[in-house]
């Protein structure tokens, strides 16, 4: 679903091509590898109430400063249903900062209760039209995109939060409640593709 | 022995802050808009979103410097969006790469801010716009890094219309 528009002087962009509310989950056979040393699926994390797919990564300034609430948000949750993965869809990197040695050692050192794994060629990324980290995408137990963007209005301090987005987007879910606003969004870095 | 270290302290801190040539200015996209709807009828202006702890930010930054010190027709600005608590950083920044004149960074929540400077832009760093000399009036724009030759082919046709 990507829209590419060619502007008047033949200059071409890519402007939009994420997701709409209500799509399936793509590529829910693609195989990633995740920090364990095993290939999984988003089939294989997917939950009986719902699934949270966040790209991420190692290094990225807004990764560093909201995945506390990554942690929290899989406490609260998985006991709920919801499953979850982190994605890091940076191919470009992964080489360097975003190889899977850095991953495991990220992992460990914040406390990651959920799996993290490499998206290789970055297809999840360019099926969902993620453009950067972290950006969040829920998923209903039917499979249809509900909610996508940011986390909450407050990167750097998780105790200044005004509005828990992605929190409140969950409670919605997992009480049949209409979900309010399903569309967010944040600051954060760009993915490398490769 | 402290007071002569307090005063070359201070020696160096005011000299530090008269080098400064760069007047960086906190505020919202709707102040950003302002500032830029007045270049209207006299030069194109290229925004450019960025931030210190942005790598493909800083690795094309220089370049649009460059851009905006050889074009006479265009004025470059920049909008930081680091966290108000990197301030120090990011002025830092825009003296070690030379930028005179004014700059912003922003001090409004994420998603005013993305939808202020423009709806259809996702957030993800860097981003540029292009402005025409002549209506003002976004003609380009785009997520991430880019060639030097397609930002010279932008900034042309901001000139032109």
């Amino acid at each position: 679903m990507k829209i590419i528009l060619s502007i008047m002087t033949g200059i071409t962009f890519l402007i939009g091509g994420e997701l709409e509310i209500g799509s399936a989950m793509p590529l829910m056979d693609h195989q990633l590898a995740d920090i364990s040393g095993n290939t999984m699926t988003l089939a294989d994390v997917k939950g009986d109430a719902g699934t949270l797919v966040v790209f991420s990564c190692n290094t990225c300034p807004w990764v560093i400063r909201w995945e506390d609430r990554y942690v929290s948000l899989a406490n609260t949750y998985a006991p709920k249903g919801i499953g979850m993965i982190a994605v890091n869809s940076n191919a470009a990197r992964f080489g360097s900062e975003d190889s899977l040695e850095e991953m495991v050692e990220h992992a460990k050192n914040n406390g990651y209760n959920f799996p993290y794994a490499q998206d290789p060629e970055s297809k999840l990324a360019s099926a969902f039209g993620a453009t950067k980290t972290p950006h969040i995408y829920l998923f209903n137990a039917d499979d249809e995109l509900v909610y996508l963007g940011a986390i909450d209005d407050n990167a750097k301090n998780a105790k200044k939060v005004e509005v828990p987005f992605l929190a409140n987007a969950i409670d919605a879910l997992l009480a049949g409640n209409p979900i309010n606003p399903q569309a967010t969004k944040a600051l954060g870095c760009s993915i490398k593709f490769n | 022995m402290r007071l002569p270290l307090f005063v070359l302290g201070l020696s160096f801190f005011l000299l530090f802050s008269a080098c400064s040539n760069v007047d960086l200015i906190a505020t919202n996209s709707k102040t950003i808009q302002e500032h830029l709807s007045s270049y209207k009828g006299e030069k194109a202006v290229l925004l450019n979103v960025w931030a210190t702890t942005c790598a493909p930010c800083v690795e094309e930054f220089p370049m649009i410097v460059s851009l905006g010190n050889e074009i006479k027709d265009l004025e470059v600005v920049f909008v930081s969006a680091d966290f108000d608590d990197q301030l120090g950083e990011v002025k830092s920044y825009l003296n070690e790469q030379k930028v005179i004149g004014v700059s912003f960074i922003k001090n409004e929540n994420d998603q005013s801010f993305i939808n202020g400077i423009h709806p259809e832009w996702s957030g993800s760093l860097p981003f540029t716009i292009l402005y025409g000399k002549i209506s003002g009036k976004i003609l380009i724009f785009w997520e991430g890094k880019e060639s030097e030759s397609k930002f010279r082919e932008a900034i042309q046709r901001a000139i032109n219309e």
